[in-house]
């Protein structure tokens, strides 16, 4: 197969890339580290405040929103 | 038959821990405390043995019309760099195809021991390998990313995602733990959790068989099944081992193809 010349059409910079190389990883980190980032961030905010996680909980579901938004700019069409 | 299982029985610890994948040394001296060369240290050198021998030996008298070894040495380079790094890296991935191959044959056959009869531990069940191998390809990504965006701007580039300025301060902190955090520890825990999971898994089902044999000689059809269980899970692990080694090439491909993009 060294041979064989590589394919003639490999997909160049301005293809998009072939299905399900790595996409499905960026996309589930994506989605994992907004709710962890801002969920911390939220949980720091509960800390110093005194409030009962209130701030964790709103910073998870803003990481998660974040997330989306991210995946939608990054792999989105 | 059965009286030698029982006597093996007696031995056997059962539930397997953490202690099983803490080999013994084997080296004949000194080997109260050391832990310098154990079975998986053997393994670890006869791997590299193995590839550096097979390439070189199947690669030095090339033939216009391969034998079966150059056959087997050139699919094997051949379906990395065509299915790999071709696909995803464009033109430049051929640059990449040497370490792309090399990465896939070492994680290949370092899991295939987790399978081999007497070996049966993989050496990428410690952590320390592919924590190793995920620091290279995090710190090759960078690199190429430096070189190809030109020092910092390869940061501005990875961590200012095409959005509205209002947006930015949420989304960089998001793209900062997900590319530069977890992308090395995702890489090093999946496959050494994958290759941890299926060496406990086969202890479990051999020594459970056992483990019931020993505690009721009426369970002995259990053990059977038990160790019926075994081989079916040398398959499945069959599997993990080739998509583990497969996974952890891609997303290497993958981390380069992200620091070698433009802006779209």
């Amino acid at each position: 197969m060294t041979g064989q010349e590589p394919p003639r059409n490999p997909s160049g910079d301005d293809d998009p890339p072939p299905p399900d190389t790595g996409m499905g990883m960026t996309a589930v980190a994506y989605l994992i580290s907004g709710m962890l980032v801002w969920g911390a961030i939220g949980w720091l905010v509960d800390h110093y405040v005194g409030t009962k996680g209130i701030f964790a909980g709103i910073g998870a579901v803003v990481g998660i929103a974040g997330g989306v938004y991210l995946i939608v700019r990054r792999l989105g069409a | 038959m059965i009286e030698q299982s029982l006597v093996l029985a007696s031995e056997v610890p059962f539930p397997p821990s953490v202690e099983d994948f803490y080999l013994p040394s084997i080296v004949p001296w000194g080997a109260h405390d050391s832990y310098w060369f154990t079975k998986i240290t053997a393994l670890m050198w006869v791997s590299v043995a193995a590839i550096i021998i097979f390439f070189l030996v199947t690669y030095r008298k090339p033939q216009l019309v391969p034998t079966k070894k150059q056959w087997l040495a050139e699919s094997i380079y051949g379906f990395v760099r065509n299915n790999i790094a071709v696909d995803m890296l464009g033109k430049r991935g051929i640059n990449f195809a040497p370490y792309l191959t090399t990465l896939f044959v070492f994680i290949l056959l370092m899991n295939f021991w987790a399978i081999v009869p007497f070996a049966q531990i993989s050496p990428n069940s410690h952590i320390a390998f592919p924590a190793i191998l995920a620091v290279i390809s995090y710190v090759m990504f960078i690199y190429i990313g430096m070189k190809h965006h030109g020092g910092l701007k390869y940061f501005k580039h990875a961590l200012i995602p095409p959005a509205p300025w209002f947006i930015l301060p949420l989304l960089i902190p998001i793209e900062f733990f997900s590319t530069f955090l977890v992308r090395p520890f995702s890489l090093a825990v999946r496959l050494f959790a994958n290759m941890f999971a299926g060496h406990m898994l086969l202890l479990v089902f051999t020594l459970g068989g056992f483990a019931m044999l020993n505690a009721n000689i009426w369970f002995a059809p259990f053990s059977l099944v038990s160790w019926a269980m075994t081989i079916a899970l040398t398959f499945l692990e069959f599997l993990v081992i080739c998509l583990q080694a497969y996974v952890f090439t891609v997303l290497t491909a993958s981390y380069v193809q992200g620091a070698l993009a433009d802006e779209h």
